[in-house]
Parts: structure tokens; C-alpha cells; sequence
């Protein structure tokens, strides 16, 4: 019996000593975050939800891969719940009563199923989007730490006394300190980052349900604009990279990287935490695609991005700011923030756009549209149709912003389905004509900030001089622009998407529809609609308003895949083994509609250039529009 | 080496908004690539050229004459005291405040030798000379060298201008030179302005009579040359080969005869 009075003491010293090594290895890091800008945090808001956060934000998103959040709670249940309660034991009373070590046992012993389930995803073979290195010592040390726990614990419990519990405790030792040590560069790091970034994070807005996705304005007076290295992001973006768990399903949903385009969201997160420190391990998950390896020099002063840094610029605009990679990120980190935090450096301080997408930018800012055609001509698209002009009524009950897509031939089309049913529900509407600015979407994509705000300060001037209940817009861009980003700038509008406003007419009895059974169509979600505003279900409840047959493809609603449209990806048109738009209309063919509907101009340009497609492309309002016209 | 953009207030062709002409942008861009630049302005309001420094220029003199007022003896008197090896300026206006006279007078006045029509510019082999392309229309190009300061006006073939850049444009200096030291009217600029109307193009040897349905096929020539052709079918390889070569130097891609080439139609690179 002499070392059994030890052991009670020992036991829980080493899980007081893994928390202090855990904590020192954690403060290590987060000297780190210390370079990095201030940024407003409400600590004490942030520390209350945390539990909600986790338990419902997070599991939400966990729970989308049934084994690895089973594994999850299983491992991170059980560690948590072993560490805490060994530590415990601490209390002499505790220590000396025997039931309570059959609980600590069973802890460990749950702790040690996880780990096997963590080791099954990783060997023989690890699964694909997972990042290998540190990573793969992961089971052991929770093998270890978790056998050996339960060993130890067993013991303790049945007070048997021998050589064998030494050398449980030592197996425990082992695995329990190893774990606490990866705290700084290991996968353990994502534990204590992930928790800290779920207080602070820097879009608390998107756990209140409603989605935070408006890009943050840029004051145009700092010092120095946009992030050039890793001590311009503010101190709490570098702490939610840090939180990154190499899981690597943001790479599985980037379409950039489907299409074999140079940018792997995983890998540009570890670029940004690399970059931090020379001292971090090498990355050891899927790179760029056809991209270069990373190289040049690391710091908190270290330029990010060029031809010679960490980051090739071809990386940074293949992003179509789709924000799949944030959907899917079960530690909630906002890449697309760092995107366009790195594209608006490059931008407006070193004027470093894409070649091909200096032409549309500066047209943008010279005159107002992407494509330097007169504003005037916007509306050409409803020659012989009447289209009233804002300036001549001064005032109507709906104003339709038309968007970069009326100067298109073909998604012309769809505007004139869209006035056609407007005039067939007798709306009062207008548009703006040739006082109509783009609304900047593409220049704050692409990081020109400034030139952004100089059109939706016009915009809003423009919009201001007009009477009018709700804005309608066809192009989830705009509206996106409009609704969420202009009331930072002072613009605070009602702004609803063609197909919510088209089914609020259905419902009311504006417009009655025929039903289409013989039409197959399947939806395709755009980004600017679902992700960024949530709006997956309108556009479905009109295509069933008008009977026909609907079927989903495997990636639809919030987790749908880009059309390769978005954030200026068109105009920069960097390289890539395949085009998104193809591995999309790919997507809808598996389903076997003969029609894919679509509900954005982008969407329409970027599926109808597939070439060689089976399915027509079509506008929710085109459809519509036949239906009304079979019903009457 | 020195060298001084000429810089003037411009109109956007289509919104018609206050902006740099695009071939001074590309003039900025050429000089970017060849050393220090500066960029100089007559004007009244230095504020219609601010858009320059965004665009690689890191400083530009300005001098103010009156609106109205004839920039070219202003502009003479800065450049005669900075003396540049090379002066770039547009080659046209486009229909704000500028005219392509100017660099003409300019070099009049200061016996410049003028460049016109350039696309790339590059230091030279000797020291103090200058290579320059110039663009002949239609892709042709002549390469110049020469030493001592020249002026030079871009052609919009040059490599297209360079981004705009916010925050370069925020650290450039405009250093405002006073104003000129004489008044001069401008030249008479009595000048009718209407919008331009795009006039058919009149195809040389068509036939202006008979029906649409003719003057197409006249156009697209199926009773011409394709209407001549010859079909063959499942030809003999050589034969093919043959018609094909005969075809090729009837309508004068290859030279007459097999063998002798001549060059003479290629463009000097």
C-alpha cells in the first residue's frame, strides 16, 4: 500500500501538470496574436453564448459528417470529461472514494473508444481531405493518454497496487503531455483557438441566426489599406486561423479548387498561420492545385503575397467568394474575409489587379459599368416593351434595379419575363434608367473599396431623391450590395429578390399560374442568394406554384456549388485543368431535369456558355411567365 | 534619366466624367518601366489630373493658367528648365481639354525631335539613347534608335495602362508651380462639335443594285471565288495536296513559285 497514496496524488497532478503545459504552449501561440490589429470584442457577451456556439452552431455544422461528429463527442466528450474529473480527484475525498474511480475509468475508457475512431479515419489510410504530419500522431497520443488512463483509474478503483500501475501512468504520462503540447503547433491547437475564437469572433452576427455576410467597409484614411503581412488582420483573425483543424472539407467544396484553379482554402488558412511564425511544422495536406510550393520569408512583418511570397497572387484571385469554404467550416473561420482583406492591399495600395481585370475595374470607376457602355443603354434591353423611368414618375411603389445583367442579350430575356409578369399583376414599379450606377459588387470583390464606395454613395444619393415602399432586383449580387452592404454607407433600403417578390404576388393572388407538369427542372442556388442571404426556399415554392416536376442535385440550398460567377472571377479568369460552370451543369445532369433554373445573371452567362449541355438554362421569372401564359 | 508625361484633363468617351485620356495613362506606363517619371500639367484645376499618380506616377508638376488660357507656352517654359531626356504625351484628344497639337508646338518651340505613334520604349545600348517602336498601323512596327532628348506621342497600341491604384494616388504630391508667366490666348477653337454618326462602309466593287438576296451573295462572294471551286471527292492525297498549294498561291498566301520566298509583304517586327 506505500505507493498506492502517491498514486491518488500523482495521477491527478499529471493532468494538473498537462494543464499548465497546455496553457504555457497556448500562451506561447497567443503572444503571436498580439501583432495583430485591435479589434472590437465583446468579451463578456461572447463568453456567455459560448456554450450555445458550440453546442448548436458548431455541431450544426459538425453534425453535416455523421462519423466524424459521433467520433467528436465521443474523443473530445470523454477527454474532457476524464481530465476534469481525475483533476478533481486532487480533493483528498474524492481521491480515497473508490465508486469514483469506476467513473473516471469509464471516462477514459469512452475518451478511448474515440480514439480509436480518430485512428480509423486516418489508418491504414487516411481519408483524402484530411491534412497528414502532426496530425497523424494525433490517435496515438489519445490512445495512449486514454488507455493508459483507464488503466491507471482501474486500478486506483479495484486498489490493486504492482509495478503495472507505474507503468499505466507513465502510458498516460506519455499521451496526457503530448497531447498538452501540441497546444502550440499541433492539432490540439484547434481546441483552445477554436474556443477562444467562438467568444471572440469577429462576426458575432451569424450565431443570431441571421446571416453576417456584408463585407466590413474599409476606412480609406488608415495608414495602410487591405492586409500586406500577417500583423495587418486584427489580432482576432489570427486567432480563428489558428483555430483551424485541417479537416479540409472547405476544400471539398471550393469550387476553385474542383476546377483545379491554384487555391485550396485549407491551405491558404495554414498560409496565413505559417506566415505568422517561421516556426511552424510544414503543411502536410492537399496543396494548390498546379500551384508552386510556398516559400520566401515568415513573420508577422513577412509580406503574404507576390510571385516570390507565401501566397502566389493566381491564389488569391481564384476565389469566387462563394463562401462554400466558410459554410463548411466547422470552426467557423471566415475566408473569404482574409481574401478580400489580402485582394484589397493588392489593390489599392500596389495596384496589382489581375491584367484582365484592370479594364473592367476601371471602367467601373470611370463610368460607372464594368463594361464602359453608356448607362443609358441599360435599359435596351425592353425596346417595345413600356418601362417606367423614375425620373418622369418620381416615385412608385416598387423599384426595379436592373443590375449589370440588362446589357446582356440573352439575360435581357429574363428581365422581359420579369417586367412582362410585373405588368400582368398590375405592379406599380420603375426603374431608374440611365440613372442606374452599378452597384459596385464587382470593384469591392476584387479589393477596389474605393471605388465601391464611391458608386453606392452615388447609388444611394441617386435612390434617395425617389419615393418608393421595397426595391426589387433580379440579381443576387445587387441585392446582396444593396440590402447589405449600403447601410453601412447610410443606404437603408427593403430589398427583395425577383423570386420571393414573384411568389408574394402568386400567394396574393396577382398572378395566377398555370401548372407545367411536363417541364423536369432542377434549381440552382447562387451564392449571393442562399449563403449569403439565406434564401433557398422562394424560388423552389414558385416552381412548385407552377407543378412542374423538381428534382435537387447532391449540393443544393446553403452547401450548393458556385457557377464560377462570383467575386470577379470571370474578369480574372485565372488557369485552371477544368471550368467550374462545367463541373456544375455536370451536377445537374446527374439529375436528368431538362431544365436548370436559375435566379441570377452571372448564374445564366456562366451555365449557358457550357458547352455541349444536354439541359436548358432558365429563369425562375421565364418559367413563370409560361406558366401564366399556359393558365390563362 | 529624366522623363516628363504631359498630362491633361480628359473626358471618359462614353460617361463623359472628368478622367485622364487612356493613351496618357499608357504614356505612364511606358515611363513607369524606364525610370523616374513626372508627370506635368497646364491646366487651371490641378484636380482633373490627380488620377495620374494612382496610375505609377509618383509626383506631377502643376501650372496654373487661367481657363481658356493657351497651356503651350507654360508648358515650354517648365520643360525648358527641366530639360527631359524623353517626353511622352497622347497622341490625340479625346474630347475634354486636350488636343494632339500640343505636343507638335511643343516640339516646334523647344526643336524636339517628335516620335509619333509609339508603343514601347527602352533604353538603348549606347549611353543616353533610346530604342523606341513605333506603331505603322496594322500591326506594322519600326524600330527607332536614337540618342537625345525626343518627344514622343503613344499610340493606343501600347500596353494597356497600368490599375489604379487608391493608395498610391493618396501618397503622390501634385506641386503646384505658381502660375504662368504670361497670359496667352489660346488658338481660335472655332470648332462645330456634333455626335458622331457611324456611316455605312462601302464595300469597293459591290454591286449596288439588284436584291438584298444578290448583293450578299456578291459580299460573301458564292458567286466569286467560291463558286469557282472545285469539288473533289475522296481525292488522291497528292492531288489534294496540290489544289490545296494552288488554291493558297492564287489568292497570294504563298509566294508564286515553291521555293523562292520573298518577305517583302512581312512587317519589320
Amino acid at each position: 500500500m506505500t505507493s498506492f497514496v502517491p498514486l491518488t496524488t500523482v495521477f491527478p497532478g499529471l493532468v494538473w501538470l498537462m494543464a499548465a503545459l497546455a496553457l504555457l504552449q497556448g500562451l506561447r501561440r497567443a503572444a503571436l496574436w498580439r501583432v495583430g490589429a485591435a479589434a472590437p470584442v465583446a468579451w463578456l457577451d461572447g463568453l456567455a453564448k459560448l456554450p450555445k456556439r458550440y453546442l448548436v452552431d458548431v455541431h450544426h455544422v459538425v453534425a453535416r459528417d455523421a462519423y466524424a461528429s459521433r467520433m467528436h463527442a465521443v474523443v473530445a466528450g470523454g477527454l474532457l470529461a476524464a481530465s476534469i474529473l481525475t483533476a478533481l480527484a486532487i480533493l483528498p475525498p474524492l481521491a480515497g472514494f473508490r465508486p469514483y474511480w469506476f467513473v473516471v475509468a469509464l471516462a477514459f475508457g469512452v475518451t478511448a473508444i474515440g480514439s480509436l475512431l480518430v485512428g480509423a479515419r486516418r489508418y491504414p489510410a487516411k481519408q483524402k481531405r484530411l491534412s497528414a504530419g502532426r496530425f497523424q500522431i494525433l490517435p496515438f497520443l489519445l490512445v495512449a493518454y486514454a488507455v493508459g488512463g483507464t488503466i491507471t483509474a482501474l486500478l486506483l478503483a479495484l486498489r490493486i497496487d504492482g509495478l503495472f500501475a507505474p507503468l499505466a501512468l507513465a502510458l498516460a504520462a506519455a499521451g496526457g503531455l503530448g497531447l498538452a503540447f501540441e497546444v502550440r503547433h499541433g492539432p490540439m491547437r484547434h481546441a483552445a483557438a477554436g474556443a477562444l475564437h467562438l467568444v471572440a469572433h469577429p462576426r458575432p452576427g451569424r450565431f443570431e441566426g441571421r446571416p453576417d455576410t456584408a463585407l466590413q467597409p474599409l476606412d480609406l484614411d488608415a495608414p495602410r489599406l487591405g492586409s500586406e503581412m500577417p500583423a495587418d488582420f486584427t489580432w482576432n483573425r489570427l486567432l480563428s486561423y489558428d483555430a483551424c483543424v485541417s479537416c479540409g472539407r472547405c476544400e471539398t467544396a471550393c469550387p476553385a479548387f474542383a476546377a483545379g484553379q491554384p487555391l485550396n482554402p485549407k491551405k491558404l488558412v495554414q498560409d496565413l498561420v505559417a506566415g505568422l511564425s517561421p516556426a511552424e511544422p510544414a503543411y502536410a495536406g492537399a496543396p494548390y492545385p498546379g500551384g508552386r510550393a510556398a516559400q520566401g520569408e515568415r513573420g508577422a512583418l513577412a509580406r503574404l503575397i507576390g510571385p516570390d511570397a507565401r501566397i502566389h497572387p493566381d491564389t488569391l484571385w481564384s476565389c469566387t467568394t462563394c463562401r462554400a469554404c466558410v459554410e463548411e467550416c466547422p470552426m467557423m473561420i471566415e475566408h473569404v474575409d482574409a481574401v478580400v482583406s489580402l485582394r484589397r492591399h493588392q489593390t489599392l495600395e500596389r495596384g496589382a489587379l489581375p491584367e484582365k481585370a484592370v479594364g473592367p475595374v476601371t471602367e467601373l470607376r470611370q463610368s460607372g459599368d464594368p463594361g464602359g457602355r453608356p448607362l443609358s443603354a441599360r435599359t435596351d434591353f425592353a425596346a417595345g416593351i413600356e418601362l417606367p423611368v423614375m425620373s418622369e414618375r418620381g416615385g412608385a411603389e416598387i423599384l426595379l434595379w436592373l443590375g449589370e445583367g440588362a446589357y446582356d442579350l440573352r439575360y435581357g430575356r429574363s428581365l422581359r419575363a420579369l417586367i412582362r409578369l410585373l405588368r400582368e399583376a398590375q405592379v406599380d414599379f420603375a426603374v431608374l434608367g440611365a440613372e442606374e450606377r452599378d452597384t459596385g459588387d464587382l470593384a469591392r470583390r476584387l479589393g477596389d473599396e474605393a471605388t465601391f464606395q464611391d458608386l453606392a454613395r452615388e447609388n444611394i444619393a441617386t435612390l434617395a431623391q425617389y419615393r418608393f415602399a421595397r426595391i426589387v432586383t433580379a440579381d443576387p449580387h445587387a441585392l446582396h450590395a444593396l440590402r447589405n452592404e449600403y447601410p453601412a454607407l447610410g443606404g437603408r433600403f427593403t430589398v427583395i429578390h425577383h423570386t420571393a417578390f414573384l411568389l408574394e404576388l402568386i400567394r396574393a393572388g396577382k398572378l395566377n399560374p398555370g401548372r407545367l407538369p411536363d417541364l423536369s427542372v432542377t434549381y440552382h442556388d447562387p451564392c449571393y442568394l442562399a449563403r449569403y442571404n439565406g434564401e433557398t426556399e422562394a424560388p423552389r415554392a414558385v416552381l412548385d406554384a407552377i407543378g412542374v416536376t423538381r428534382s435537387e442535385m447532391t449540393r443544393s440550398g446553403k452547401r450548393a456549388m458556385c457557377c464560377g460567377g462570383g467575386g470577379g472571377a470571370p474578369v480574372s479568369d485565372i488557369p485552371g485543368e477544368r471550368r467550374i460552370p462545367d463541373l456544375r451543369m455536370a451536377q445537374a445532369a446527374e439529375t436528368g431535369a431538362g431544365i436548370v433554373a436559375v435566379a441570377c445573371p452571372s448564374c445564366t452567362a456562366m451555365l449557358e456558355g457550357v458547352t455541349g449541355r444536354q439541359a436548358e438554362i432558365r429563369d425562375i421569372a421565364e418559367l413563370l411567365l409560361q406558366a401564366v401564359e399556359a393558365g390563362r | 534619366m529624366k522623363i516628363a508625361v504631359l498630362l491633361s484633363a480628359g473626358r471618359h468617351p462614353v460617361s463623359g466624367a472628368a478622367v485622364l485620356p487612356r493613351m496618357e495613362a499608357q504614356a505612364i506606363r511606358l515611363a513607369a518601366g524606364l525610370g523616374e517619371a513626372i508627370g506635368l500639367h497646364a491646366g487651371p484645376d490641378a484636380a482633373a489630373v490627380r488620377e495620374a499618380l494612382g496610375l505609377g506616377l509618383a509626383r506631377i508638376e502643376h501650372v496654373a493658367i487661367p481657363e481658356g488660357g493657351d497651356p503651350v507656352p507654360a508648358l515650354i517654359a517648365r520643360l525648358a528648365a527641366l530639360a527631359p531626356d524623353l517626353v511622352l504625351a497622347g497622341r490625340r484628344g479625346q474630347g475634354g481639354a486636350e488636343s494632339g497639337i500640343v505636343p507638335y508646338a511643343l516640339a516646334d518651340a523647344l526643336d524636339l525631335l517628335l516620335i509619333p505613334d509609339v508603343i514601347a520604349v527602352t533604353s538603348g545600348d549606347g549611353a543616353g539613347t533610346l530604342t523606341l517602336d513605333q506603331s505603322l498601323g496594322r500591326g506594322a512596327l519600326r524600330r527607332v534608335s536614337l540618342r537625345g532628348p525626343v518627344l514622343a506621342t503613344v499610340h493606343p497600341d501600347a500596353p494597356p495602362p497600368l490599375a489604379y491604384a487608391y493608395g498610391r494616388a493618396r501618397r503622390g504630391s501634385i506641386d503646384g508651380l505658381g502660375s504662368a508667366p504670361t497670359l496667352t490666348a489660346g488658338p481660335d477653337m472655332a470648332v462645330e462639335e456634333r455626335p458622331y454618326r457611324r456611316r455605312p462602309k462601302l464595300v469597293k466593287g459591290a454591286p449596288t443594285g439588284g436584291s438584298a438576296a444578290e448583293r450578299l451573295k456578291a459580299a460573301t462572294g458564292e458567286s466569286g471565288s467560291a463558286a469557282k471551286g472545285r469539288l473533289l471527292v475522296e481525292p488522291d492525297p497528292e492531288e489534294a495536296a496540290r489544289e490545296i498549294l494552288a488554291y493558297l498561291r492564287q489568292i497570294g498566301v504563298l509566294a508564286a513559285s515553291s521555293g523562292a520566298s520573298s518577305d517583302a509583304s512581312t512587317p519589320t517586327p
